[in-house]
């Protein structure tokens, strides 16, 4: 019989496709289905293994640009903080759908709509609680807390984003460049008191700030800098106490990542007071650049602007 | 117990009482200022002995205490002294002009005028310095308050009333479209910060000198129509028959709020409550006459500007707080006060 000769192979075919597929639609659907653990600033959280679909709210943006990620959904950056990435950020980021103009005011309903199934979110906590019910209700959500420190930070985002290996190549190459500064500068660091100015906000006029950013726990933890810790934020002087930097030996102080003076800064850099710190007056001063995603590349342009600077100091006599 | 004779050459003795009180009182207020001023000065987040600032005032060197006091304390007390008259006579302009005790200059849509204009300059036209956007400011406060003086002219000429309607409206509007700019614009709303909170510290004098002309003109124009604005507190009717010419004092009013408020929100950002507070306290002290009233606010607000300063550069020692934040703690309770007085101080 000729029939069920051709019936038997036909069956036999179809039945091992369908096994196959069957495998294959399992396989699939347990990888999409497959999660991690993430212990993040929120709490532990289940997010998906091998998420696809990954929006980006508030300085999380930045975050997960660093580790080359490219959200679907991001919140708007500020001008010089979206000139200081680079080209291929700029990219990412410019692909992805604007949410607002800040992360609480993020268009929810937008970021719902375009499906996401990983959400980073870095806002100060009171706005986190405000919007949580509502990011949760959307995907797995991951708060980068505004003070949590900043390497357990990306290792959460890269861990969560599934990027451990660019993390790992990233934390290698910074490890180098530090260990090759705090080497290149060893009497310097040894010998030197530094202080970190800056005057981040307009809101405070004629206010500067006293080793008050980030990137000061970067050069004091990591290089070893001789840095006063005056704790999350620094401290905040009036311009009448400009001549209290005349007991360091270097002033870091901040410009943007072209090199130029803050225009917020530039008022302070304009007086008597500041022009007469013998500091300045020897020209040991040094402008460095502190990028706001708080992340290996990041720190890293950090690292180089600053051994620019220390370069360029003169000699003590 | 005689009585006491009252003849035709002499005034009452309620009228020579009254004038005794506005000249000790005056007397008074220019101690405060003096004194206030002396204070500012010699008070700051940094402490400096007397001696010291005496040698940085007289015999100046290369001190970081004589910076501070050279670099800072001077300038920002000259800022004061004039922004803290500009604000008060603006107030007192405003009030007689509305007869309305609680108007101040804001009311005219000065504020809005400015904040709009300078967030046009920053947030779309990139400027980012004061210097740069303080004339943006200037301009702004004077093309609304035209704007508002032209919606409130209605055939039968200016009424107080349809200039404030029309005032409040066209504040409300361009508060919405600077809100809006600076909601699409971090970057704006970042400097638009530091103007909006009010402060007299870090404007250079280089700002202040050309604006002080502007300031002499307003106080001139506001001299001139105080016996007109005193006559038509009696009534527009009772004013023109008295020979008033109404249209011409409004006018001219309006030019000096414009330009002292205009001048004073454009060095120093918008303080709140000196306009509204200071002629008030003058009109309990010396009545419902302008000419006093508007003598007693050049006195009384850039005491009151230059103590709200002082306080704010010692309650947060080492740091500071602006001086329009401390206006508005100040401000709010004694409004509250005004407000609930039994008799409020007539115009």
């Amino acid at each position: 019989m000729i029939i069920p000769s051709l019936r038997r192979p036909t069956a036999v075919l179809t039945a091992a496709l369908l096994g196959v597929s069957l495998v294959l639609s399992a396989a699939i659907g347990a990888s999409a289905q497959e999660t991690r653990t993430i212990d993040a600033d929120n709490g532990t959280i289940e997010a998906p293994a091998n998420p696809q679909r990954i929006a980006t709210l508030g300085r999380a943006n930045g975050s997960f640009l660093a580790l080359g990620g490219k959200p679907i959904a991001v919140t708007k950056l500020r001008q010089g903080d979206f000139d200081a990435l680079l080209e291929d950020q700029q990219a990412a980021y410019e692909a992805a759908t604007l949410l607002g103009t800040s992360a609480s005011e993020a268009d929810l309903e937008k970021l719902a709509s375009l499906k996401p199934d990983l959400i980073f979110i870095s806002v100060p906590n009171a706005d986190f609680e405000q919007m949580k019910e509502k990011l949760e209700a959307i995907a797995p959500t991951i708060l980068l807390g505004f003070h949590s420190d900043w390497k357990r930070r990306v290792e959460v985002v890269a861990e969560a984003s599934n990027k451990v290996d660019v993390l790992n190549k990233q934390k290698a190459d910074y490890d180098q460049q530090v260990a090759a500064i705090k080497t290149k500068y060893a009497e310097t660091i040894k010998n030197d008191t530094f202080v970190e100015v800056g005057s981040g906000e307009f809101s405070k006029v004629a206010v500067f700030h006293l080793n008050g950013s980030t990137c000061t726990e970067v050069v004091r933890a990591d290089v070893g800098l001789d840095i006063a810790d005056l704790g999350e934020g620094g401290q905040s002087r009036s311009y009448e106490q400009i001549g209290a930097l005349a007991d360091y030996d270097v002033i870091l102080y901040p410009v943007d990542h072209k090199g130029n003076v803050t225009e917020a800064f530039r008022p302070m850099t304009e007086s008597s007071a500041w022009q007469a710190l013998p500091a300045v007056k020897s020209g040991r001063t040094v402008g460095i650049y502190c990028p706001l995603d708080r992340s290996y590349p990041g720190n890293s342009r950090y690292m180089e602007s600053l051994d620019r600077g220390l370069a360029a100091l003169p000699k003590d006599e | 117990m005689g009585v006491t004779p009252v003849t035709d050459k002499e005034p009452p003795a309620p009228l020579i009482a009254l004038r005794r009180r506005r000249f000790a009182g005056l007397v008074a207020a220019l101690a405060a200022l003096t004194i206030v001023t002396v204070l500012s000065v010699m008070v700051g987040s940094q402490a400096i002995a007397p001696s010291v600032v005496w040698d940085a005032l007289f015999n100046p060197s290369d001190d970081f205490d004589h910076f501070a006091i050279s670099d800072f304390r001077l300038p920002r007390t000259i800022v004061g002294l004039a922004v803290g008259a500009a604000f008060g006579i603006s107030g007192a302009l405003i009030q007689a002009l509305t007869r309305n005790p609680l108007a101040d200059p804001g009311i005219l849509g000065v504020n809005a005028g400015a904040s709009f204009a300078v967030t046009v300059a920053v947030g779309l036209l990139g400027v980012s310095d004061i210097r740069g956007y303080m004339w943006f400011a200037f301009v702004g406060a004077l093309v609304v308050t035209i704007v508002v003086l032209a919606l409130g002219s209605t055939r039968r000429g200016q009424s107080p009333v349809v200039m404030v309607l029309a005032g409040v409206c066209v504040g409300a509007v361009l508060g919405g479209a600077t809100s809006a700019l600076t909601m699409t614009n971090p970057d704006a709303f970042d400097q638009m910060r530091a103007w909006g909170a009010g402060s007299i510290l870090g404007r250079p004098l280089e700002i202040v000198w050309p604006v002080l002309p502007l300031l002499g003109v307003a106080l001139v124009l506001a001299l001139i129509t105080s016996r007109s604005l005193n006559a038509m507190a009696l009534g527009d009717e009772l004013a023109a028959s008295q020979g008033v010419r109404l249209v011409r004092t409004r006018i001219l009013s309006v030019a000096a709020i414009t330009l002292l408020a205009g001048g004073a929100t454009a060095i120093a950002g918008p303080i709140g409550f000196v306009g509204l507070m200071v002629p008030h306290v003058a009109r309990w002290i010396v009545g419902p006459d302008q000419r006093w009233i508007f003598a007693y606010s050049v006195l009384l607000a850039p005491s009151l500007l230059l103590a709200s300063d002082v306080l704010g550069r010692v309650v947060m020692a080492p740091s500071e707080i602006p001086v329009g934040i401390v206006t508005a703690f100040v401000g709010a309770p004694v409004l509250i006060a005004l407000v609930r007085r039994r008799k409020a101080s007539g115009l």
